[in-house]
């Protein structure tokens, strides 16, 4: 969304009780929950959007908020998510997928069956991006099953970046030369566009995660990759996605959180599995809830 | 290698799965082949009938077309096409589908998974490419 204003004006005041209202529903919207401590990040954003909406206070956008004018909802939830991330982000757990996940996995269907893996928030796609790299050059059996990679998030801004993959040298500091000339296009402006075949190989989609019908969409997944998004939500928000990453579960199928974060203090609806390469929860085989 | 300043030897792949394809182009471009693609055999008979290859790596089960029908299709065309040696690379590993690509023109089976210095080895051999 352009910013309408005609030049700089002086930003709008806030008082604490409109942050406080606005937070409410941010919550109810998203399940991100942010307290005072805060305050300087909220209000940076929201001074923001209310400038590119031309809004004349607070309240005038809260109205417009309200009324998802122009898809105000999504342009405000792309301004609050943080989408900072880098290839290979936490590789222990890539190699946790590939020398203990996949066998599991993989051995209970035969060759040729669809091996299902969620990317969920994917932000700009670096994760997903990584999960596809990772089992091209470190699983042997790469080809002998049907991967599909889903990777989803809230932010509509950063699935098109996503879809586009194309990245700054930070983003790519974990890979080494070789994997970056394999599997990368320089651009004119200095960045790197992720090969066509990889972008092909990955279905970008939003989805929320406490939105227990938008994440109905989504079944049947082998293991999920969920970290450092749990940490936003509050105790209530994180138990709902949790519930809803498990119905997203195969019987047997496997989730990875972000390394500060535990599902056995959020939800005891799975098992905790302790392997070489990292810890990851699983859905008990036997449960068919 | 197969780039010694003539013209690469260029291999068709076709795979309906995407990370499959990109995991033979890119052990085979590594090798020093030039890889096309395609993601069924109604695709892969479009290609061969348009461009020259030297081989078309091609896999069993596939929407659309699978690889047994794009074989047989392939053979019977005329014959600077009919004639391209094919390799068949599947999951299936019954002797009845292998009796079955090789009936329908396949020069080569084998199962999946595949390493990639085999599938260069095979890719050199098949081609003429190895020293």
């Amino acid at each position: 969304m352009g910013d309408s204003r005609g030049g700089a004006s002086p930003p709008v005041h806030i008082t604490p009780d409109e942050v406080q209202r606005f937070c409410e529903f941010l919550y109810r919207r998203t399940g991100i929950s942010f307290t005072e401590s805060k305050r300087y990040f909220i209000d940076h954003r929201l001074e923001d959007r209310i400038a590119a909406t031309g809004s004349s206070s607070f309240q005038a956008y809260f109205s417009l908020l309200r009324a998802d004018a122009d898809h105000e909802i999504e342009h405000l939830i792309n301004s609050f998510t943080v989408n900072e991330t880098y290839f290979y982000r936490e590789d222990h757990q890539l190699r946790c997928m590939t020398s203990s996940l996949l066998g599991g996995i993989a051995g209970h269907k035969p060759p040729g069956s669809t091996v299902r893996i969620w990317s969920i928030p994917c932000s700009t796609g670096e994760e997903s991006y990584s999960i596809a790299l990772w089992l091209l050059e470190n699983w042997p059996q790469v080809d002998s099953y049907n991967v599909e990679i889903v990777g989803s998030d809230i932010d509509t801004r950063a699935l098109k970046a996503a879809a586009e993959g194309i990245y700054g040298n930070r983003a790519l500091m974990r890979l080494s030369r070789d994997l970056i000339g394999r599997y990368f296009k320089p651009t004119t402006d200095g960045n790197h566009q992720i090969d066509e075949g990889l972008r092909d190989s990955i279905e970008f989609t939003r989805a929320n995660l406490i939105d227990k019908q938008d994440m109905a969409r989504y079944r049947n997944f082998d293991l999920i990759f969920c970290r450092n998004v749990l940490i936003y939500f509050d105790d209530a928000s994180r138990r709902e996605a949790a519930e809803n990453l498990y119905d997203c579960l195969r019987p047997g199928g496997y989730i990875c959180l972000g390394h500060s974060e535990s599902m056995s203090r959020i939800s005891p609806l799975f098992s905790v599995c302790r392997f070489p390469d990292a810890i990851v929860y699983q859905r008990p085989e036997a449960d068919h809830g | 290698m197969v780039d010694n300043g003539a013209a690469k030897t260029r291999v068709l792949v076709v795979d309906d799965s995407s990370l499959v394809r990109l995991y033979y182009r890119s052990a085979l471009e590594k090798a020093g082949f030039e890889v096309e693609q395609a993601i069924n055999g109604i695709e892969a008979i479009e290609r061969v009938l348009s461009q020259p290859f030297d081989l078309v790596i091609v896999d069993i089960n596939m929407p659309r077309m699978d690889g047994f029908t794009f074989l047989r299709s392939l053979r019977c065309r005329a014959a600077d096409v009919a004639t391209l040696p094919a390799l068949v690379i599947s999951t299936e590993s019954e002797m009845q589908d292998i009796a079955e690509a090789r009936a329908s023109g396949a020069n080569f089976y084998l199962v999946k998974p595949v390493a990639e210095a085999d599938l260069v080895r095979h890719v050199s051999v098949l081609t003429g490419a190895a020293r």
